[in-house]
Formats: structure tokens, sequence, C-alpha cells
């Protein structure tokens, strides 16, 4: 028996929506949800800064979604392994916290040779990371390969007034 | 008698009496009794005055209640996200079709203008009866999308108002002025001189295109926000319309309406073809069909081009945002986008080669079919290699990681580029191998035409590969910047081809002749195939560059507080937009049919024939 025409062409219109809808769901599945806003406590000590560091970076902070942490060969950006230990003698003058504080703040005021510039500011939107969670996360990269010594208490240029 | 049992049966008796009495006054109490009422408790019971107090008290709270601007409001079955996202696209997807059918119904009215031939015009004016119902549709969803923004996110859809107000008066004028040429140019076919025609013609694409020009700023302003402060207060008005995106979006729209436009018109020319009733039909739709998939395909070889622009553009605005799409959760998405866009290429190029056989003298070049068709399969392959593989805790400590160890290599940027630019060059050879089937070049320097066009096709493709192949050896920025001379040597090989094919063939021998309608009815579902593949894919694209934004409704400026702020699974995206081209081609199916009605016979007059030359531009059939 001859199918009609106008059937044929429902069940090639639904069979290919369907096909793609199934290709859809053999890819991972990972559903995205807004960053959580985690309070932070003033009286953190510094390895309880680095741990929260740490979730920051993961999370709201989306550092890892360029950054990689021990990788080598072409990077499109730069690897952090190490970071805690290059930042004390990255620019002549500028002490380990400051440095990795002003390459979160003012990204492009140093670009490490070899990579082009264009991080977004981490402090603003859409990442818009608070001061402390900067902190926490400075104390995090200066574990990497260093001693962390930042603190609750440290204060930085760039921090909002209050 | 011993005294001592008197007492003892005396106390007998007395506790017998006792609990003769209990249990009398037990059953007493079992039994039903009439209620007996408290006269003081009902008449001092305050109920009425109390439910009075209520009622005053609520509408003097009611009477001094403040108004508070809600931010979101919710629908009742499907969240707003959904329900935005499904009507949006529609709009989009009906409002492609009307931008891009009179482009090129115009350009096939210049064509027959100007070789005098009839069936360019009446084709021209085939493609243009789709239009009037096809604007209805996108006025009508335009409607309700914007009902839908202003009912269920009233603080954006206000924020939106704030920064683009001013464009919404050229906006409304660009539309009745769409609506005069469009209806002119459709009602006024053979009415009035052709060049006035066409001027219409050429008046209803300019100002389609600036009409969407306007939509797609207020679009890429969400994704790309320019020309307001940090806080999002407006600074500079011309600098959020002609943001980052805006004029990359602006050029993949356009071309990509055409290749959506002539999809779905030759999908209208494939149901007519396996509906006709005699060979003429068949042979016209046939035509028509080719014209429109010839439309859609010529317009899809570029649009990676212009992808590309897009996508650079969105990683100069941001990198974070260009990491996400390719490299984060989108990036699967892309592998999606490569199983359709491969369906495309081989979709195409077998209607191509199934085109052949209406031509008499294909033989020459259908033997090579099947090297195209290793090297199409081959590309396809590369592309939809994903960069690492799903895999199982045993199968990745087998393989040392998530990259397999051959197939790895294939899954990066240098290998899918380099097979995209050769899956288009070999498309574009299955199509110089049918423009060709048939004819025989007379000039005196073929022989060397075709060793010239030989060599670009194999340098053009070396040069790629190579430049492919060396991408493993640089940084990724110089990776990245080999796109462009890649892109370039394809182009400019398929231009410079074009051109020496068409002065080779001036004057060329006919060796065979074309049978229109003389086709499979495979090949007309592969019309069909391609269409809906094309809408798939423009809801895909549609969902990666709205979604790309995830909770923001500006991105970095104004954060979705919903309870819709999350971006959802790739599954679900694909659900969604299954649905929306089904209802797409559902609504498409009444165009289709009501274009139809115009070639029936008026009711009443039946064996009459169809209205004719009583429709509009009968005059000039």
């Amino acid at each position: 028996m001859k199918m009609p025409v106008a059937l044929n062409v429902v069940l090639l219109v639904v069979g290919s929506s369907l096909f793609y809808t199934y290709v859809g769901q053999l890819v991972p599945q990972k559903q995205l949800l807004p960053p959580a806003e985690v309070a932070i406590a003033a009286d953190l000590t510094t390895d309880q800064m680095v741990k929260v560091g740490f979730e920051v970076v993961q999370q709201k902070g989306l550092c890892l979604t360029c950054h990689t942490i021990g990788k080598s060969g072409t990077l499109r950006y730069p690897d952090l392994a190490g970071v805690g230990d290059r930042a004390k003698t990255r620019k002549a003058g500028m002490d380990d916290i400051h440095y990795l504080a002003e390459s979160l703040y003012h990204p492009d005021a140093f670009v490490v040779p070899g990579f082009k510039g264009g991080m977004p500011t981490i402090n603003k939107p859409p990442i818009g990371l608070t001061d402390k969670e900067i902190l926490c996360v400075i104390a995090w990269l200066q574990s990497l390969g260093g001693t962390p010594s930042v603190t609750m208490q440290t204060t930085l240029p760039d921090q909002a007034q209050g | 008698m011993n005294p001592r049992l008197l007492i003892a049966a005396a106390i007998v008796v007395l506790l017998g009496l006792g609990g003769a009495v209990r249990v009398y006054f037990a059953l007493e109490n079992q039994a039903y009794h009439p209620p007996v009422r408290s006269l003081g408790v009902e008449s001092g019971f305050p109920r009425e005055q109390a439910l009075k107090d209520i009622a005053k008290d609520r509408e003097a709270k009611a009477k001094a209640k403040k108004y508070e601007a809600p931010t979101y409001r919710t629908l009742p079955f499907v969240s707003s996200r959904v329900a935005v996202w499904v009507v949006a696209q529609l709009h989009l997807m009906f409002a492609a079709f009307v931008l891009a059918v009179p482009m090129f119904a115009f350009i096939i009215e210049l064509i027959g203008y100007f070789n005098g031939d009839k069936r360019y015009d009446r084709l021209a004016y085939e493609f243009t009866k789709l239009l009037s119902t096809s604007f209805s549709f996108t006025a009508s969803f335009g409607g309700f999308l914007t009902f839908l923004l202003i009912m269920l996110y009233p603080a954006f859809t206000n924020y939106l108002m704030e920064i683009f107000s001013w464009t919404f008066f050229p906006y409304v004028a660009l539309f009745f002025a769409e609506a005069g040429f469009l209806y002119s140019y459709y009602y006024g076919w053979g009415k009035f001189h052709p060049v006035v025609h066409l001027l219409l013609g050429l008046g209803v694409n300019v100002v389609g295109t600036l009409i969407m020009f306007i939509a797609d700023s207020w679009a890429s302003f969400m994704m790309t926000p320019g020309g307001v402060s940090d806080a999002g207060a407006l600074i500079d008005p011309w600098a959020a319309l002609d943001n980052f995106t805006w004029m990359p979006i602006n050029i993949h729209r356009f071309i990509g309406n055409i290749a959506f436009g002539g999809s779905v018109a030759a999908a209208y020319a494939a149901w007519k073809f396996l509906g006709a009733k005699t060979d003429e039909e068949r042979a016209h739709y046939d035509w028509m069909g080719y014209m429109g998939n010839f439309v859609a395909i010529s317009a899809f070889l570029p649009l990676p081009f212009a992808g590309y622009y897009l996508a650079r553009e969105i990683y100069g605005y941001n990198q974070a945002l260009g990491i996400m799409m390719m490299g984060g959760a989108f990036s699967w998405l892309f592998i999606i986008q490569a199983v359709l866009i491969g369906n495309l290429f081989l979709a195409a190029n077998y209607y191509l080669w199934l085109g052949m056989g209406r031509i008499e003298g294909t033989q020459s070049y259908q033997r090579y079919v099947k090297y195209l068709l290793a090297a199409i399969a081959v590309c396809f392959a590369v592309w939809a290699t994903p960069r690492s593989i799903l895999a199982s805790v045993s199968e990745i400590k087998a393989m040392g990681g998530t990259l397999h160890p051959a197939l790895g290599v294939l899954g990066v940027m240098s290998a899918k580029n380099t097979a995209v630019n050769i899956l288009i060059l070999t498309t574009y050879v299955s199509f110089l191998f049918y423009r060709r089937t048939g004819k025989r070049p007379t000039v005196a320097w073929a022989a060397l035409g075709n060793a010239v066009q030989f060599l670009i096709f194999f340098g053009v493709s070396g040069f790629v590969i190579a430049l492919g192949v060396y991408g493993y050896f640089v940084d990724a920025a110089t990776r990245i910047g080999l796109s462009i001379p890649q892109v370039l040597s394809v182009l400019i090989g398929m231009v410079t081809m074009t051109v020496i094919d068409a002065f080779m063939l001036r004057g060329a021998e006919q060796t065979g002749e074309t049978h229109w309608g003389k086709l499979p009815a495979i090949s007309q579902y592969v019309l069909i195939f391609i269409a809906v593949t094309f809408t798939w894919l423009m809801g895909l694209m549609g969902y990666v560059r709205s979604g790309l934004r995830q909770h923001w409704h500006v991105y970095g400026v104004m954060r979705d507080q919903s309870v819709d702020a999350f971006t959802p699974t790739l599954g679900f995206a694909t659900q969604v937009i299954s649905v929306i081209v089904i209802i797409f081609f559902a609504f498409i199916a009444f165009v289709f049919w009501l274009s139809s009605l115009h070639d029936k016979p008026d009711w009443g007059s039946a064996g009459q024939g169809p209205r004719g030359s009583h429709g509009p531009g009968g005059g000039r059939h």
C-alpha cells in the first residue's frame, strides 16, 4: 500500500526532530546553576581561606574555565601551577599579595609574556567577586608553590571603602 | 447463724446493688439525648460581628496597600523561560523566512527581467505567494512575545525600554513601510511597469533589513551590552545599539536567513512536486525546488565564516564568555551542531548527485561521486569528533585520560577547521559537476581552463590541510589566526573557479537535455529533510546565543533573579528545540496550504480550472 505524501512528510519532520533530540541526549548533561552567594566570616584563618578560595576559583570565579593547573605545552592562558612562588618576583618592588591582587583587580596591568590580555576584571560583573572572596582567592593562589600569608585583615589598594 | 456470714452477705448485697446502679447509669449515658443548648452562650456569640470586622479590616488594608512593581510573574503550567524561548524562536523563524524570501524573489525577478524568460517571473511570484500569511504570523508571534515579556519579565522589559525606547518609533515606521512595500509587491504583480515592480521589491528588502538591524541591536545588547555604566545606566544610546556583536549578528543573520528561507521555499516546491498531477507541474516544481535549494546552499557555504566573525567578537568582548561557549558548558552543543551540519552537507550533495540524473550525458561526472562521498564522510567524522570522550572509569584509565590516544588529535580546532573547509570545497565541486553536466565547452582554452581549475582545487585543499597540520605546532593565538587564511583561500578558490567556469561555458555545446521533473521522489524528501535540519540548526544556534548569558538578562549588567535563572541541560534544550521545529512546520504547512488555494478552482466552478488571470500577477504568467 502506498503511503499518502502528507503522512510521509509528517513522519519525516517528526522523525528527523526526534533523531536530533536523541543526539542531544547522548552528550554530557549538565545544568548550570547561578553561583550561590556565600557569606565569608571575617575571622577565617589563612588555612581556611585557602579552602574557601579554591571553592570560589572553581565556582563563582570561573577561573578554571580558562586557566589550567600543571599543564604544559601550547597554552591559551597562563598555567597556575607555581604561581605562588612566581608572584613574588614578577614585578620589581611588588610583593606577591599585591601582584596577585593587581592581576585580579586590573588584569591587563601586567600580561605574562607570550600571552594576550583580555582577562575580565574579577571584582566587576559578570564575575563580580567580593573583596573577601578575592582575599581567599589570593590565599589559594599563594598556596600553589608558595606559603599563604594573606589574612582577612590584609588591606588592598582597590578594596571597596567600608 | 454465724454473725460473720451475715455481715459478709450484707456487703456482697450492697456491692451488687452498687454495681447494678453503676451499670444503669452507664447505659443511660450512652442512650440518645436531644441536644441541650445554653441560651446564655447562643445569645452572646459574636461570629457575625467578627466576620464583619475581618472584612472591614481586609478592606482597610487593601485600600492602604502601596503599589509594588513586580519583578517577575509566572505561568501556571510552563516555566517563563520556556514560554518566552518557544515564542521568540517561532517569531525569529517566521521573521527570517519573511526577510529572506523577498531577497531571492527579487533577484529571480531581476534575472527574468533581463533575460526575458517568463519562467523566472512565475517562479519569483510563486515564492512571493508564501509571504503574506508568513508576514502576519511574524507580526502575531512578535506581538505575543512582547506581551509575554511584559507579563513575565516586567522589570527586565522596562530596562530594555529604558535603553532602546528611542528606536521604537523608527521601528514601527519601518514596519508600516514594510507592510506597504510587501503587499504592493505581492498584489501589484503584473499591475505595474516591471521596473516599478522591481523597485517595490528592492524597497521590501531594504526596509526589511533595517527592521532586522534594529531588532538585532536589542538581542545583541543582552549578550554584549555597551553604552551603559557599570550599574547599567544609559550613557551612549548609539554605543548601546552598535554594541560588540551587533554587526556580526546582522551579517550572520542576513546570510543565515537566506539559507533558511531558501530551504523552506525548496520544501514548499518539494511538497507541490510530490502532489503534482501533470508532468508540467512536476517540471515547474522540480525547477523551483532546485532554485530554492541552490539559494539555500549558496548562502550556507559562507555561513561558517560569518560564524567565525561572530565568535571572534564574543571572545573579544569577554574571554570567559567565549571560553564558556567553545570550551565550557556549551562545547558539547557544537558536537550536535556538527551532526546537523554534516547531515546538511550530505543531503545537499546527495540532492545534487540525484539531480545529475535529470540531465543526459551525466556519466562522465557520476564516476567521481564515490570520491566526493568519501571526502564528505571523512570530514563529517572529523568534525563530529569530540575533544574528550565519554568513557567509563576503566576506559579512562586505559586511555590515560579522557582524550582518546588516536582520535583525540581530531577533536581540536585545527582538525575541525580543516574538515569544514574541505567539506565546503567538496560541496562546491559537486555543484560544479552538476553545472557542467550536459555541456561541452567550445572555447579554445578549455583544456587549460580545466587544468587551472584542477590546480586551484588541489592547491587550496593542500593549503588548508597544511595549515591545519601546522596548527598543532604553534601557540594558541597563532593557531586561532590560521583559520583566517584557511577561510580566505577557500573563498578565493571558489570565486576564481566560478569565474573561470562562467567564461569557459559561454556558448558551450549542449550535449544532453535537462528533463525537469524526471527525478525520483526521494530527492524531494531530501529537500524537506534539508529544511527540517536548517530549522533545527537555527533553533540550536538561537539557544546557544541566548543561553550563553546564563543567569543574566543583560550579561554583567542585569542579573536574572527568577526561579528560571539556571541554564538547562543540552538534552532538555534539544527537546524544546524539537517542539519549536514541529510547531513551526505545523504553521508553515498552513502557509503552504493557503498558497495552494490560489491554484484551486473557485467554489462552484469545478472543472473550469483555477482562477488564473483573476489572481494577482495572472497577467504576467
